[in-house]
C-alpha cells in the first residue's frame, strides 16, 4: 500500500552531461500529502532532478515514477495533475504578467479564476506588466501565480522564493501551508534552510547526485547535536569527559558545549547539581544539519 | 557632438569614461563576428576581379557581352548602374561592388545592434555601466569597433586591388565608398538600437533601412535611362559607393554625402541614447492587459503570438519588393522597340524566350531565398525560446513536444508559403494587366510556387537540426549563405554547372524560362517532410534545456 501512495518515485536515477555526472544513483521517495523539502547545495543535482520529473531530461540510467506514471513517456497527461515553479524565472519580454499567467494556466488545463484574483492581491503582483519590465522577484511572483492558481496535485517548487523580499517570502510560507492543509503534495527544492525548516514535514538531503539522508524533521534532528549554553557556580568541567558531548568551553562561569541527543539525560543530571543560574539550549537548525553533510567531512 | 568629441578619453567621469575598454570588451565578444564578415564579404571582391577575364574576353565577343550586361535592366536593377565593363576594375566594381556595399551595411547593422542593444536586453551591459563606464562609452566602443571593421574592410579592398593592377584612384574610390557605406549603416545600427527595448525590434527595423535603401536604387536603375525616377537612387546609401564611379572618372565629391549622414547619425543616437532610461527605449513602456484573451491558452496561440510582428515585417516587406519590383517590368516594351538590343538579349538570356519572363525569373531567384531566410528566422525562435529557458515552462504545462514543436514549424511553412504565392501574383500583375495577359499572373505563380519546395527543405534541415542536433544550429544558416553565394556570384566566379544546382533552389525548375519538371519538385518536397519528421522524431526524443 506504501508503494501505491508514492507521489514520486526514484531509484538508482543516474543523469550525465558530458563528464558531469548530475545525478549518482540517486533515490528519492515523496508520499501523498507531504511538504517534502529538497536541500543540497548549489549544483548537487536538485534542478536536474525536477527536470526529470517534468521530462525535460531523459534519465541514463534507474527509474522514475510520479503520479503513477512515467515522466517521461506520460508527460503531458502527467502534466494537467501538477504545477512547476523554476528557480530562475525566464518571461517572454512582450507578454504581460497577466497573459503569462493566464497562458500557463490554461495550457496546464484550466486555471481557478478567484484563486488567482486572489494570489495576485496576495503576492501584491501588476499583472499589466511586460515580461521585460519584471524585476527578479516580480518575475518569480508571476510564476508562482501560475503554478498555485490551478488545482493540481503535486507542486514541483524548485527554489521558488528565490528574489522574494522577506515579507513576500510569508506570504509564500503561509500559500503553501495552506496547500498543504488542502492535501496537496509538494516537491521543495531549496537551500534556505529556514524555509524548509517552517514548511516541510520531510526532508531529503542530496549531495553531489546522490541522496545522503532522508526523514522527518524529527528524525534528521536526532542526527545532530543540542548547543547548551549555561551559567552556573562551578561549571561542571567533567561534562567533557561524557561521551556524546563535544566541544565544551569554560570561561568564568560560562559554559558551552554541544550534546548529542543520546547524551542528553547524563548531561542533565551533571548539570543538575552544578547550581545553574540560566541555562538554554538551541535545538539543531537545518543550518547546522547541513553544514554537517557539507562541510566535506561526511 | 562636440562635447562627445571633447570629453575626456582617458580617466575622469566623462559620458566617454572607459570607452576603450568598452571597445576592447565588444572586440573581444564579437571578433569572430566582425572576422568571418569582413572576410567573407572583401573575398568575393578580388575573386570576381580575377575571373574577369573568364567573363568577358578581350576581343569583340567580349565586348558584345559587356554591352548586352551593361544594357540589360534586369541586371541593372539587381547590381546598380554599369560605367565601365571593360576594364577589371570597373566591371568588378559594378558586379559586386554595389551589392557589396549593401551587405556591409547588413554586417554593420547587426554587428552594432549585437553589442549595444542585445547585451543591455540581456542584462549584460548594466554591471558594466555600474563601473567607471561613461554613459555613452559602451555605444561608442561598439560603434568605434563597427567603424574600424568597415575601415579594414575598406583596406582589404584597396589593397588587393591594387595589387590586382587596377588604377590606384579607381580602387581606394572602391575601397572608401564601401567602407564608408558601411559606416553610414554602424550609424543606422546605433540608432535602431536606441528606439526600442528590444533587439529584435532593433534588428528588424536596421534590416529593413538596408532593404528599402536597396529598393529605392533597383527602382532608379532599373527604370532605364530615360526614365524620371532616376534622381531617387541619390537618396538611397547603398547607390552612393557606385555613383563616387570607381574606375570611371571618380567623383571623389559624392563620398561626403557617406560621411556626412555616418557622422550625423552617430550624433542622433547619442543624442537618443543621452535622452533614455538604460535598459529602455525612447517611448516607455506601455501596461499589458491584466488578462490573457480567450484564445490565448495553448502552445499554439503563444507561437503564433511570438511569430506575429516579424510575420507582418518580413511579409509586409517581401510584398512591397514584389510590387515594386513588378512596376519595373514595364522598361522591357522600350527594350523591345529597338531590335537590335531585343536580340541581343534574346542571345545572352536564361533559355527564356521573353525578356520579361526572364526577369521575372531572375526576380524569384532573389526573393524565394529571402523567403527562406525568413522560414529560418522563424525556426531560429524555437530555438531561442528553448535557450532562455521558456520553452521549458510551455513543455512542463500539458503541451507535449510535438505538439510544442508543431505549434512553431506549421506557421514556419504556412505563411511563408502563402507569401510566396503572394509574391509570384504582386510581381507579375501590373505587367499582366499591362498587357491584358492574365495567363502571365499564373505562369509567374506557379514559378514562384515550383520554389517553394526549396523554402521547405531549407525548413526541413532547420527543424531537423533543432530535433537531432541543436548545437550544429549554424548548419541551415550555410545553406542559405550558400543558395546566396551562388545566386549572386556563382556564375561569374566559374563555378561548375554541378556546383551552380547544388543549393536547395539549384534543381529546382525555373518556371517560366524551363517547362515545368516534377520530379526535382516532388524529390525536393518529399525530402523537406523527411527533415521535418526526422526533427520531431529527435525533439521527442532529447532533453530540453
Amino acid at each position: 500500500m506504501r508503494y501505491v501512495s508514492a507521489v514520486i518515485d526514484i531509484s538508482g536515477l543516474v543523469k550525465t552531461f558530458g563528464p558531469t555526472r548530475a545525478l549518482d544513483g540517486l533515490d528519492l521517495r515523496v508520499e501523498a500529502g507531504q511538504v517534502h523539502g529538497f536541500l543540497g547545495p548549489n549544483g548537487s543535482g536538485k534542478s536536474t532532478t525536477i527536470r526529470v520529473l517534468l521530462g525535460l531530461l531523459r534519465p541514463d540510467a534507474g527509474t522514475a515514477r510520479l503520479l503513477g506514471g512515467d515522466p517521461w513517456a506520460d508527460a503531458p497527461a502527467l502534466h494537467r495533475r501538477l504545477a512547476y515553479v523554476p528557480g530562475d524565472v525566464s518571461l517572454w519580454p512582450n507578454l504581460s504578467g497577466g497573459e503569462i499567467i493566464d497562458l500557463l494556466g490554461r495550457a496546464r488545463g484550466g486555471l481557478d479564476g478567484p484563486r488567482r484574483a486572489e494570489l495576485i492581491d496576495r503576492f501584491e503582483l501588476d499583472p499589466t506588466k511586460k515580461g521585460r519590465s519584471y524585476s527578479k522577484g516580480n518575475r518569480q511572483k508571476v510564476a508562482l501565480v501560475a503554478a498555485l492558481s490551478s488545482n493540481v496535485e503535486l507542486l514541483l517548487l524548485d527554489e521558488p522564493t528565490s528574489g522574494l523580499d522577506p515579507l513576500m517570502e510569508r506570504v509564500f510560507n503561509q500559500v503553501v501551508a495552506a496547500e498543504r492543509d488542502r492535501g496537496r503534495t509538494v516537491l521543495l527544492s531549496s537551500h534556505i534552510l529556514s524555509e524548509v525548516e517552517s514548511l516541510c514535514d520531510h526532508v531529503s538531503i542530496i549531495r553531489a547526485g546522490k541522496l545522503v539522508e532522508s526523514g522527518t524533521l524529527a528524525d534528521l534532528r536526532h542526527l545532530t547535536r543540542t548547543l547548551i549554553h549555561l551559567e552556573s557556580d562551578s561549571p561542571p568541567r567533567q561534562l567533557a569527559d561524557v561521551p556524546g558531548v563535544h566541544e565544551v568551553q569554560v570561561t568564568g562561569h560560562l559554559l558551552t558545549a554541544q550534546v548529542d541527543a543520546t547524551a542528553m539525560s547524563e548531561v542533565l543530571g551533571i548539570l543538575a547539581g552544578s547550581g545553574v543560574r540560566s541555562f538554554t539550549a538551541t535545538p539543531p537548525t537545518l543550518e547546522e544539519l547541513f553544514l554537517r553533510h557539507y562541510d566535506g567531512t561526511s | 557632438m562636440t562635447a562627445v568629441l571633447g570629453a575626456d578619453l582617458g580617466r575622469g567621469s566623462g559620458p566617454l569614461t572607459g570607452v576603450g575598454l568598452a571597445f576592447r570588451r565588444a572586440l573581444r565578444a564579437d571578433r569572430w563576428f566582425w572576422l568571418i564578415w569582413v572576410l567573407v564579404l572583401w573575398s568575393f571582391i578580388p575573386a570576381t576581379a580575377t575571373a574577369y577575364r573568364s567573363t568577358i574576353s578581350d576581343d569583340a565577343a567580349g565586348r558584345e557581352v559587356a554591352a548586352g550586361l551593361a544594357a540589360n535592366p534586369t541586371m541593372r536593377a539587381m547590381l546598380g548602374p554599369p560605367y565601365d565593363l571593360l576594364h577589371v576594375g570597373g566591371f568588378t566594381m559594378w558586379r559586386v561592388g554595389g551589392f557589396g556595399a549593401m551587405i556591409s551595411g547588413v554586417m554593420a547593422v547587426l554587428g552594432v545592434i549585437r553589442a549595444t542593444r542585445a547585451e543591455e536586453e540581456a542584462g549584460r551591459t548594466e554591471l558594466l555601466r555600474s563601473a567607471a563606464i561613461g554613459r555613452h562609452s559602451l555605444l561608442a566602443g561598439a560603434g568605434g569597433l563597427g567603424l574600424a571593421a568597415s575601415g579594414v574592410l575598406g583596406l582589404l579592398i584597396a589593397a588587393s586591388m591594387v595589387g590586382l593592377g587596377t588604377p590606384v584612384a579607381g580602387s581606394l574610390c572602391m575601397a572608401l565608398g564601401i567602407a564608408l557605406t558601411a559606416a553610414v549603416f554602424v550609424g543606422v545600427g546605433a540608432v535602431t538600437a536606441q528606439l526600442s527595448a528590444s533587439a529584435r525590434t532593433a534588428r528588424g527595423v536596421g534590416l529593413s533601412v538596408v532593404g528599402a535603401a536597396y529598393l529605392l536604387r533597383a527602382v532608379a536603375d532599373g527604370s532605364g535611362s530615360g526614365s524620371s525616377v532616376r534622381w531617387l537612387g541619390w537618396l538611397s546609401p547603398v547607390e552612393w559607393a557606385p555613383l563616387a564611379r570607381p574606375y570611371a572618372a571618380e567623383r571623389w565629391w559624392v563620398l561626403l554625402l557617406p560621411l556626412v549622414v555616418a557622422a550625423g547619425l552617430i550624433a542622433l543616437a547619442f543624442s537618443l541614447e543621452a535622452r533614455r532610461d538604460h535598459g529602455a527605449g525612447l517611448r516607455a513602456a506601455r501596461p499589458g492587459p491584466a488578462r490573457g484573451g480567450e484564445a490565448f491558452d495553448s502552445a499554439d496561440a503563444l507561437a503564433w503570438r511570438l511569430a506575429r510582428p516579424g510575420m507582418i515585417g518580413w511579409g509586409v516587406g517581401l510584398i512591397a519588393f514584389a510590387v515594386v519590383m513588378g512596376s519595373l517590368a514595364d522598361v522591357f516594351e522600350t527594350v523591345a522597340d529597338s531590335p537590335e538590343l531585343a536580340e541581343r538579349f534574346r542571345r545572352m538570356g536564361a533559355g527564356a524566350a521573353d525578356l520579361r519572363l526572364a526577369f521575372f525569373v531572375a526576380m524569384l531567384g532573389i526573393l524565394v531565398v529571402l523567403v527562406a531566410i525568413w522560414a529560418l528566422q522563424l525556426v531560429e525562435h524555437i530555438r531561442k525560446e528553448e535557450e532562455s529557458g521558456r520553452a521549458e515552462a510551455v513543455l512542463a504545462t500539458a503541451t507535449s513536444r510535438a505538439r510544442y514543436l508543431g505549434a512553431h514549424v506549421v506557421p514556419a511553412v504556412v505563411v511563408p508559403t502563402l507569401v510566396l504565392a503572394a509574391i509570384g501574383v504582386l510581381l507579375s500583375l501590373q505587367s499582366g494587366i499591362a498587357t491584358n495577359d492574365a495567363s502571365l499572373i499564373g505562369r509567374i505563380l506557379g514559378g514562384a510556387l515550383a520554389l517553394a519546395p526549396g523554402v521547405w527543405f531549407v525548413l526541413g534541415v532547420g527543424v531537423a537540426v533543432h530535433g537531432l542536433a541543436p548545437r550544429l544550429a549554424l548548419v541551415p544558416w550555410v545553406v542559405v549563405g550558400w543558395s546566396l553565394v551562388v545566386n549572386w556570384i556563382g556564375g561569374v566566379l566559374g563555378f561548375p554547372e554541378s556546383l551552380l544546382k547544388a543549393t536547395p533552389f539549384g534543381l529546382l525548375p525555373r518556371i517560366p524560362a524551363e517547362p515545368m519538371a516534377w520530379a526535382p519538385v516532388i524529390v525536393e518536397s518529399v525530402l523537406a517532410g523527411l527533415l521535418i519528421a526526422a526533427g520531431f522524431w529527435g525533439y521527442q526524443r532529447r532533453d530540453v534545456g
